[in-house]
C-alpha cells in the first residue's frame, strides 16, 4: 500500500507541506472556514495524514490515512478514512480554554494478509486544557474492522518557557505518553518533544525513549 | 432646559460613536495564536473592517473600522461567538489601531 508507507517520515511531512500553503493546531477543528492539514510520524509505529475543513467552529470533516507497523509481530495495517469531528463542549475562561472533541470515521482497511480493502470504522475523543504556559491533552482513538481492532491513547503535558502572543513564536516542551492495544506496540511509548508554532504553522519533534523520531507538522489556513 | 441638555448629550455621544475609529473587545478563551487566527479571519470579512489587532496578553481583539462606518455590537458578538469565543465587553475609542498596537508593544 500506501503512499504514506512508501514515503516514510520525511515524505509524510513533505506531503503535508504540499497539501497546504500555510500550517495548523493539534485540535481536529481549527476555526470556522479553516482548513487543517496534519502529518504525524509516530516513532516508526504509526504514520498519519489528515486534511480537514471546518464549515463551523464546532464541526469539521475530511479525509485521513493511518499506517501502522506492529513492532510485536511486524504486521502492517493501512486505514483510509472519511471523518467527522465535533466540538462537544468548550469552556472559554479568562486566561484558559478547555475542550472536549469527539469524532467518527468510516474507513477502508488493508492488512499484510488481506489487501482487499475491508470496511472499518473509527471513533475517538480528545480532552484538552491550555493556558499560555500550560498545555494538557488526552486523546483516545479506536479502530475496528472484521480482522482487527486497536486503540491508540495519547497523553500530552506541556509547559511554555514564556508566554507567546499572536505575532510571536510559541515554544513548548511537551512530554508525550502513548499506548497501543491490538498487538501494535508493547508498553508505553514516551517521547520528549519541542513544539514551535506561529500563526497557522506548527511543528513538533523529539525522540522517544527508544531513540526513535516522533514528529508532527500542522498547517491552518 | 433639561430636555435640551439631554438632547445635546445624546447628540454628542452619537457623534462620538459615529467618528469612532477603533472597537476594543475583551474576549475570554484567547490562549493561542490559532484562536487569534480564526477571529482575525472572521472579522476581516466584514466590509466595515479596515484592520484587526489581536493581543493574547491583553485578551483583546480590536477592530479599526473604515471611515464613517461602524459594526454594531450584535454583529461583533455574533462574529466572535461564531468563532467559538465569548465577548466580555465592547468599547469604542478614538485611538487609532496603529497607536494601540504601538502602546501594547511598549506596555503589554
Amino acid at each position: 500500500m500506501t503512499l504514506l508507507r512508501r514515503a516514510g517520515a520525511p515524505g509524510a511531512l513533505a506531503l503535508a507541506v504540499l497539501f497546504s500553503p500555510g500550517m495548523t493546531n493539534a485540535k481536529p477543528i481549527a476555526f470556522a472556514h479553516g482548513t487543517t492539514v496534519m502529518a504525524e510520524y509516530g516513532a516508526g509505529t504509526m504514520r498519519e495524514l489528515q486534511v480537514f475543513y471546518a464549515p463551523r467552529y464546532f464541526l469539521s470533516t475530511g479525509l485521513g490515512h493511518l499506517a501502522l507497523d506492529s513492532d510485536i509481530d511486524e504486521r502492517s495495517r493501512d486505514i483510509t478514512y472519511a471523518r467527522l469531528n465535533y466540538l462537544l463542549k468548550r469552556w472559554n475562561m479568562e486566561s484558559a480554554q478547555a475542550n472536549i472533541f469527539g469524532w467518527g470515521s468510516l474507513a477502508s482497511a488493508t492488512t499484510a494478509d488481506d489487501a482487499s480493502g475491508r470496511f472499518a470504522w473509527n471513533a475517538g475523543a480528545q480532552l484538552d486544557y491550555e493556558t499560555r504556559r500550560i498545555y494538557s491533552s488526552l486523546k483516545s482513538d479506536y479502530y475496528s474492522a472484521s480482522t482487527f481492532s486497536h486503540r491508540i491513547d495519547t497523553l500530552q503535558l506541556g509547559v511554555a518557557p514564556y508566554e507567546h502572543d499572536y505575532a510571536t513564536l510559541a515554544t513548548w516542551f511537551v512530554v508525550q505518553a502513548r499506548r497501543y492495544t491490538g498487538e501494535i506496540h508493547e508498553g508505553t511509548e514516551w517521547a520528549l518533544l519541542v513544539r514551535l508554532f506561529k500563526r497557522g504553522a506548527w511543528i513538533e519533534a523529539g525522540p522517544t525513549t527508544d531513540g526513535k523520531l516522533q514528529a508532527m507538522f500542522m498547517l491552518n489556513f | 432646559m433639561p430636555i435640551r441638555f439631554a438632547l445635546l448629550v445624546v447628540a454628542s455621544l452619537a457623534s462620538s460613536l459615529a467618528g469612532a475609529e477603533t472597537i476594543e473587545m475583551k474576549v475570554n478563551g484567547l490562549v493561542c495564536g490559532f484562536c487569534a487566527q480564526g477571529i482575525e479571519k472572521t472579522l476581516r470579512k466584514n466590509p466595515a473592517t479596515a484592520d484587526v489587532l489581536v493581543s493574547l496578553e491583553n485578551r483583546l481583539v480590536a477592530v479599526a473600522t473604515k471611515e464613517g462606518q461602524d459594526i454594531p455590537d450584535g454583529e461583533l458578538r455574533k462574529a466572535l461567538t461564531a468563532s467559538g469565543y465569548d465577548v466580555k465587553s465592547i468599547q469604542r475609542t478614538d485611538t487609532p489601531l496603529d497607536a494601540l498596537r504601538e502602546r501594547l508593544k511598549e506596555h503589554p
